[in-house]
């Protein structure tokens, strides 16, 4: 695209398409607002720009200044933010139009979209299921073809779990990879933008504009913008480890036979596939649900009905005002991680939770180190242990719902890039395989990615 | 139940969140499931050392110090529920309006 006339075409199809899935309610922009906004941005952008034209659809806990920033939650509705997110900077200076604004889990806390304050995303495929969450928004559009590309964000597995749900690809990039200027926090020391695509390219072009060194995050590496690896012939000198932590005997059936089939596919590329041990795995989930209610509990203490959003009247004294304006601004699943993290943090609690999450958190970093330093280059699992589940199914069970992100979080917590790509289907549902890579070597997972993606059919029963 | 009622309501209070009667049944059986769940992290050694992870760069880079105000597209007064000359305006604290002014205890 070169010119502005396609640009201007381009965002009005871009328009018609998302007004079409309306229905899966995973766009909180409403059409008008959002009509106006993608032309005046067509007529703006530099055609210079390599992402020139390409619609990117951004999750509602990224701020943009045009469109609210609400993460979700009501405590934040109508909040319009005083500036851009670096990532969202750097989309516009390439010449990328912001789509408008995703659903999401509130304040990106949940891994089915059913915890936004308003109301659940769709599954693209089957209404009657979730798209995973918590960008659930970003994957269900990107699902439904409505766009190219979406941002996301992930703490423990929001854009892996929700892209393989969707049958879409989603990167994490390595913490400090991309800038968190703009991105409202949740769990700082795990908080990454991550981006879906319809296919690696697409994601991967949209991660390199948006990664790089940003002196406005201090957590961001003094590194250049991650460069695109050329689609390789074949996996030739690649070894990919296999965690057996990650492949249980319980393990969805069908899920196991796509995987396994994409082992075979690797294998017939030329790469040498061998069983690894990532032995603290099975502490990941109650690792990370010590560290990111802690986190959060602090992250959201800025939310008290005195600098953002709306105030909930009946406060007689400012410390009512606190308590009235979280616990009506704040859905459920968030009271509920903040108390959590708050109890874990308090007096005679801190050294039996908190303190035994850290030292577990950096066994399981260690646990990755180990196994890179002998020879791995890349791990492969399933993303999810199983297909898309049905809305309300794990609502009632916060534990339930928290296994879903088991084989996500632990890149969070290692700090370390992962991406999702699709590897088959068990009964029209899209299954996702996760390839992990080395802190910074996103170029080698991608290049990996490219080479199994053209080969899987990921369309196909498993 | 390994969270009591009790504990829900102090926590509550610590994190400045009202929370409604009715919430707390299942809050707390929620909660100590969660707690219970996470408790699995005892079974690792208390003795145990490791070196703790940080996640990103290894050493904080530092900006000179210098005061570069960041150029904001709307004035907090756009953003906060109640704003005057360049204030964020809040209710008067309790012990105030009951004029003792003394610290509040809790």
């Amino acid at each position: 695209m070169t010119t502005v006339a396609e640009a201007v075409a381009t965002a009005r199809a871009t328009v018609e398409r998302l007004t079409k899935v309306k229905r899966l309610h995973g766009l909180l922009t409403p059409t008008t607002e959002l009509r106006k906004s993608l032309l005046q941005q067509a007529q703006a952008a530099h055609p210079s720009g390599v992402l020139y034209g390409m619609p990117v659809v951004v999750k509602d806990n990224i701020c943009t200044l045009d469109f609210t920033t609400t993460c979700g939650s009501k405590v934040l509705e109508g909040w319009r933010a005083p500036y851009d997110a670096t990532a969202v900077a750097r989309l516009r200076a390439a010449g990328a139009l912001i789509a408008g604004k995703s659903n999401c889990d509130e304040f990106a806390m949940g891994s089915s979209t059913e915890h936004s304050a308003y109301g659940r995303v769709l599954h693209p495929l089957d209404k009657t299921r979730v798209p995973g969450g918590s960008s659930g928004g970003s994957a269900a559009l990107v699902g439904a073809g409505a766009v190219p590309a979406a941002l996301g964000s992930e703490t423990g597995g929001s854009v892996r779990q929700p892209a393989a749900f969707c049958g879409v690809v989603g990167i994490k990039p390595t913490y400090g990879r991309v800038s968190r200027y703009g991105l409202v926090a949740f769990g700082s020391s795990l908080d990454q933008i991550g981006v879906f695509g319809r296919s690696v390219h697409d994601a991967a072009r949209v991660l390199s504009v948006i990664s790089g060194r940003d002196p406005r995050d201090a957590t961001c590496e003094d590194r250049d913008p991650l460069r695109l690896p050329t689609v390789p012939e074949s996996l030739q000198g690649f070894v990919i480890g296999l965690p057996k932590e990650y492949f249980p005997a319980e393990l969805d059936p069908a899920v196991r036979r796509a995987c396994d089939r994409a082992i075979r596919m690797m294998r017939e590329l030329g790469a040498a596939v061998r069983e690894v041990s990532l032995p603290h795995t099975p502490y990941a989930v109650p690792t990370y649900y010590v560290i990111a209610p802690a986190e959060a509990s602090s992250n959201l203490a800025r939310y008290d009905g005195v600098r953002y959003g709306p105030r909930f009247n009946g406060a007689t004294d400012l410390r009512s005002l606190y308590r009235s304006t979280r616990g009506q601004g704040f859905g459920p699943e968030v009271r509920r991680r903040i108390l959590v993290g708050t109890y874990v943090l308090s007096s005679g609690y801190y050294d039996a939770y908190y303190r035994r999450a850290q030292q577990m958190r950096a066994l399981i970093a260690q646990d990755f180190r180990n196994v890179f330093d002998r020879g791995v280059d890349l791990l492969f699992t399933p993303t999810v242990p199983s297909p898309a589940f049905k809305a309300g199914e794990k609502l009632a069970d916060p534990i339930a719902m928290y296994m879903s992100d088991i084989f996500t979080v632990t890149a969070n917590l290692a700090g370390l890039p992962a991406i999702s790509l699709p590897i088959g289907r068990v009964k029209g549902l899209p299954i996702g395989g996760q390839l992990i890579g080395q802190a910074f070597l996103e170029d080698e997972m991608i290049e990996a990615a490219y080479a199994l993606e053209r080969v899987v059919p990921a369309t196909d029963e498993a | 139940m390994s969270v009591t009622r009790e504990e829900v309501l102090r926590i509550a209070q610590l994190a400045e969140l009202h929370v409604e009667e009715e919430q707390l049944p299942a809050l707390v059986e929620q909660m100590s499931r969660i707690i219970d769940y996470v408790a699995q992290l005892s079974q690792l050694p208390a003795g145990e050392t490791v070196k703790p992870f940080l996640a990103g760069p290894d050493a904080a880079r530092f900006r000179p110090d210098e005061v570069k105000p960041i150029p904001l597209a709307r004035p907090p007064a756009d953003m906060a529920p109640a704003f005057k000359e360049g204030y964020f305006l809040v209710p008067k604290l309790e012990q105030f309006e009951q004029g003792n002014g003394a610290a509040e205890e809790e």
